[in-house]
């Protein structure tokens, strides 16, 4: 078995097996290892200063020196020095006792600005490719539906890679977006638009989940997008819709749903220049969704053959 | 007195199609900007006057200087006021 690249070195026993089981279980192979070195003690006091963003429940500083992330759900920091591939955790006993949320929020954006240190850089969107072999990437905020779209795709026979964390990775002339595995995670609303109810219950999350595999589809580690469809939630009574949109619109979206961690200073040209070369390579559309899209057949298709 | 304007180093810009879409790394903010944006902020990667930015929307675009002037005076008072111009006056 090839070692994986996404290394790990921890002096805990039992927080190292179950670190290496969630990186594992993510399976992605970047081009060029990264490591994490997790310990078990006191994170450092924040800075005196306001953290560079905030999303929640993570907060980061950065700057020449590298970043430095933070989990608000029990203390815990990352400490990336420079641009080395390195990640220096420290976890509290609190975060050791809640470890699978301390892996899925706080470890995923060590992982994120880890991947970044060689190359490919976060986005927040699901992917997918079509029965004609397009690929999609969908972006969108936290409630515009990517995970139910996702998770509607692979009904439909599509391949899914994820529904919420996906990266960018230079290929050639084009840009493709690997998919971090994880469950497609449904709350009640989009169970009971698939009509399903047979998932892996989430309890943490308050949703249930679905690999593409359970639905219906498969997984897809690897995605060249050729349409990137802005998602969002169409008012009441009102059914799926796609319009277009333009070239500065598409990266200004697109450097939305990616802010977090593009203003990192020694990584932002690079970022920004994948996600310039993105909106360039795909077709670009608002994607309203209504609820004729879970009627039988393939309403994706019909409104974008 | 002769002001030049030379876009701050903070400043990321990224054109595609023509228009573009700027981060500006210390305020954490970034903004969209038109084909002619993209043009400006591409001749303030050095320090440029006035006259200078007018010249270089006319040969780009054949605007009369004096349409091309108030374009420029425009975008200098927008880029001003999202701190995204470094000022020098001689």
């Amino acid at each position: 078995m090839t070692p994986s690249a996404l290394r790990l070195s921890c002096g805990d026993p039992a927080v190292a097996a179950a670190v290496r089981a969630w990186l594992d279980a993510l399976t992605l192979e970047p081009p060029a290892p990264v490591t994490l070195e997790i310990s078990v003690g006191r994170p450092a006091a924040d800075p005196p200063r306001a953290p560079t963003f905030a999303q929640p429940h993570l907060s980061l500083w950065t700057d020449a020196r590298g970043a430095r992330l933070t989990w608000d759900g029990a203390p815990a920091e990352a400490v990336l020095p420079g641009v080395e591939p390195v990640a220096r955790v420290t976890l509290s006993a609190q975060a050791v006792d809640r470890l699978d949320d301390c892996c899925r929020i706080f470890l995923l954006g060590v992982v994120i600005l880890l991947l970044r240190r060689v190359g490919w850089h976060h986005v927040h969107a699901a992917t997918a490719v079509d029965p004609n072999g397009r690929g999609w990437l969908f972006a969108g905020n936290a409630l515009a539906g990517k995970s139910t779209t996702a998770a509607w795709c692979a009904t439909r026979g599509w391949a899914v890679g994820t529904d919420d964390t996906a990266f960018l990775a230079s290929a050639a002339d084009n840009v493709d977006v690997v998919a971090a595995r994880g469950p497609l995670a449904l709350r009640d609303g989009g169970n009971a638009l698939l009509s399903r109810a047979d998932g892996t219950p989430l309890p943490s999350r308050g949703k249930t989940g679905y690999r593409p595999e359970d639905l219906g589809g498969r997984w897809v580690p690897r995605v060249r997008p050729e349409i990137v469809a802005f998602a969002s939630v169409g008012a009441a009574g009102g059914g799926t819709a796609i319009g277009s949109i333009g070239a500065r619109e598409t990266l200004a979206a697109l450097v939305r749903w990616s802010a977090w961690v593009l203003f990192e200073p020694s990584l932002a040209d690079e970022h920004l220049g994948l996600l310039a070369r993105l909106a360039a390579q795909a077709r670009s559309l608002r994607l309203t969704l209504g609820p004729d899209l879970f009627a039988p057949g393939d309403r994706l298709m019909e409104l974008v053959p | 007195m002769t002001i030049t304007y030379r876009r701050h180093p903070d400043l990321r810009l990224a054109a595609l199609e023509g228009e573009g879409v700027v981060l500006h790394l210390g305020s954490r903010k970034y903004f969209t900007v038109s084909e002619t944006g993209v043009t400006l902020l591409e001749l303030l990667a050095e320090p440029r006057g006035l006259d200078q930015l007018v010249a270089g929307l006319v040969e780009r675009y054949e605007v009369d200087p004096a349409r091309a002037e108030r374009s420029v005076r425009a975008f200098l008072d927008r880029c001003r006021a999202a701190g995204l111009l470094l000022e020098t006056g001689s």
